[in-house]
């Protein structure tokens, strides 16, 4: 009944904007979602809802609430950055209005996406969130944001078809048509093993463009550059972790069964693949979207990689990904931010940053040496860790290649930040844009990872715990 | 009766490698819903009203009416009328076989005693027919064929393997599916519009 009423209000408040006047009222509406968001955390935590199911197709498990937490926290900077962002850009109240919108309803869809226990039920949800995607990518309106939708969308429902064929598969061990996941966990034990293979190849090639790892991961990468830069945040931290929680929660039904060794395999592959593709498009790509995108590959790469290896490896890909929302969400700000400056995202054409707007290039050099994992990055943290794991295996032909391709991965990233920061610049400035407030507000996030990288609460480490006990 | 309605998909598909005008591909989706309609009601052990009302609503209305009538309408919105000239018909026609052949071979091996051999192999070959639709075609209307080729492929899989999700389930997926599509004509009709084209060669703005 909770989830019910959850549902009716954050979808009424989601649509409200289309029947009020102003901007003004439609950031409101937008505070009100946040709040209900915030409170329907508070309510799950508070009242001991944990672990409830709800509606028969949801459950309050520890995964769906922490990555709620996150997207809430990412949602909150979303909401304020776009209204900057959106007036900046001189937009119509209309598009305004549609286009929070359609970020109350992505973030709905995500949210059902975290909390659905039920295989088919999140293929539904998933394909719901390309639905609301869409419309927030089109939203400039120019022709590459056009391009970028089709693709998005064509892709991602060829793509998520591919996923309910390996769900349907899947369905094959279910008793009594039950799909939740603690049932098909039971049951899997005694899946016909090729279709069990079949099906986690699917599963995973499908959803791999919601999370942006090979093979599926350029329509992402597309979606990130066409759409507003706050909006790409989102996508590029909650959407993307709607991705990774659809695949972990098909990764840890697979423990029970025969072929999770073999599954595993195909994460460390489909990982080391997407690293590599980071790191090539990294060096060849001439816009900052698209380089923090392609740095989203490289992150989800090492994250398929810890839960290929498993042990410690997995808990730091949990831990990984959570750490990576907020980073990689603050330098998505603070090259929202930079547009605004220089109304260009082109690498090789602006600079000068750390002269135009100090707290802003500060935020952006800190991030970036945040993503590289430099300590005391937490990502310092779930690269050691996984690193010791894979020593610890003996699979040394993995760490070799998982080292050289970090090292270009670095190169590329560093280089391109320290053009950005001290190059002299080519493209016209517009001073007046800058925003201290903002680049601060951004910066908030970044500070947080920093601190989850020196010091991990009990509270964060035994959730942690909870959701990598899949055995 | 159920093996001549599969006889007959399968001849669908393999004229829908060599059909070269778009109105074409629309009657033939709109009759694969018919054949749908009939396998999936050939099927149905007993009466279930509620049931029967979602695979009339699923089969009858959605894929064979409302859908081809989305196509029709971007058909005549952008005018588009055939495959581009230069693609080879023969060609196509020689991978859908391949495809057939690759289909039986691997139901063969793959299909254990709770799978409808036939039922399988048929749509692995729809799978198989859609995704060559997307490879071979140029123009972005046949990419979308090829996807509700796709879609009725996954239909005939369900039934292949014998899985009955529930109704609501069911429905949310049919509803997800026709926003896809319906969202899908609306942007093809939008590039028509904006970019005047309808051809994926176009669509190389985007890249690094």
């Amino acid at each position: 009944m909770e989830m019910l009423i959850y549902l009716v209000i954050s979808i009424l408040l989601a649509v409200l904007p289309l029947v009020v006047r102003t901007e003004r009222a439609t950031n409101i509406i937008a505070a009100l979602f946040f709040v209900v968001q915030a409170a329907g955390i508070g309510l799950i935590l508070g009242f001991g809802l944990m672990d409830g199911v709800m509606l028969s197709i949801f459950r309050a498990d520890t995964i769906a609430v922490v990555f709620h937490t996150l997207m809430t926290a990412v949602l909150g900077f979303v909401l304020v950055h776009s209204s900057s962002y959106l007036k900046a850009e001189r937009i119509s109240t209309r598009s305004y209005k549609a286009y929070y919108t359609l970020v109350m309803l992505l973030a709905v869809a995500i949210t059902c996406v975290y909390y659905s226990d039920n295989v088919a039920m999140t293929w539904v949800f998933l394909e719901a969130t390309t639905i609301c995607s869409a419309g927030i990518i089109y939203h400039r309106e120019f022709q590459q944001s056009l391009e970028a939708t089709w693709k998005y969308i064509f892709v991602c429902s060829t793509g998520i078809a591919m996923a309910y064929l390996g769900i349907l598969l899947l369905s094959t061990v279910a008793e009594h048509g039950s799909l939740d996941y603690a049932s098909m966990s039971m049951a899997i034990v005694n899946g016909n093993p090729l279709y069990l293979k079949v099906a986690f190849l699917l599963i995973v090639v499908g959803y791999s463009c919601k999370m942006e790892i090979f093979p599926l991961y350029t329509v992402g990468v597309d979606a990130n550059y066409a759409a507003p830069a706050p909006a790409s945040a989102f996508i590029s931290t909650a959407l993307v972790n709607a991705g990774f929680v659809s695949i972990y929660r098909i990764y840890a039904l697979y423990a029970s069964a025969e072929v999770f060794e073999w599954a595993r395999h195909v994460l460390i592959l489909i990982g080391i693949l997407s690293l590599a593709v980071g790191a090539m498009f990294l060096r060849r790509t001439n816009n900052y979207k698209r380089f923090l995108s392609y740095s989203t590959v490289e992150n989800m790469g090492i994250v398929a990689i810890g839960m290929g290896i498993g042990g410690v490896a997995l808990w730091a890909a949990v831990f990984h990904v959570i750490c990576h929302t907020l980073v990689k969400s603050s330098m998505f700000f603070q090259v929202g931010i930079m547009r605004h400056i220089y109304d260009s995202y082109s690498i090789n054409r602006i600079g000068n940053y750390m002269n135009i707007n100090r707290v802003g290039a500060v935020g952006f050099i800190l991030g970036t040496l945040v993503l590289l994992a430099f300590p005391p990055s937490p990502l310092f943290l779930s690269e050691v860790m996984i690193f010791s794991e894979i020593v610890a295996n003996g699979s040394w032909w993995l760490l070799a290649a998982m080292l050289i391709l970090m090292c270009v991965v670095i190169y590329a990233i560093w280089s391109r930040t320290l053009r950005l920061g001290y190059h002299s610049n080519q493209d016209e400035l517009h001073l007046s844009a800058v925003n201290r407030r903002l680049s601060y507000s951004a910066a908030v996030l970044l500070v947080v990872a920093i601190i989850l990288g020196m010091w991990q609460p009990d509270f964060l480490r035994e959730a942690i715990d909870t959701i990598v006990n899949i055995g | 009766m159920v093996l001549s309605l599969i006889i007959l998909y399968v001849l669908t598909l393999i004229y829908l490698s060599i059909a070269e005008r778009f109105r074409n591909h629309t009657t033939i989706l709109a009759i694969q819903g018919l054949l749908l309609f009939g396998i999936a009601m050939a099927r149905l052990h007993a009466f279930h009203p509620v049931e029967m009302g979602f695979i009339i609503v699923e089969t009858l209305i959605f894929k064979a009416i409302v859908i081809p009538a989305i196509l029709m309408r971007v058909i005549q919105k952008t005018k588009i009328n055939r495959i581009h000239s230069s693609s080879s018909q023969f060609g196509a026609l020689v991978m859908s076989i391949v495809a057939l052949v690759a289909s039986c071979t691997i139901t063969y091996y793959m299909a254990d005693n709770r799978t409808d051999m036939i039922f399988f192999g048929v749509a692995l070959y729809a799978l198989l027919s859609g995704l060559i639709l997307i490879v071979m075609r140029k123009r972005i209307f046949a990419h979308l064929v090829g996807f509700l080729v796709i879609e009725n492929g996954v239909f005939l899989f369900s039934m292949a393997i014998g899985v009955e999700l529930p109704i609501l389930i069911n429905l949310a997926i049919m509803l997800d599916i026709l926003i896809s599509i319906l969202i899908l004509g609306m942007f093809l009709r939008r590039m028509d519009d904006d970019i005047h084209t309808d051809e994926t060669d176009a669509l190389t703005s985007i890249k690094d």
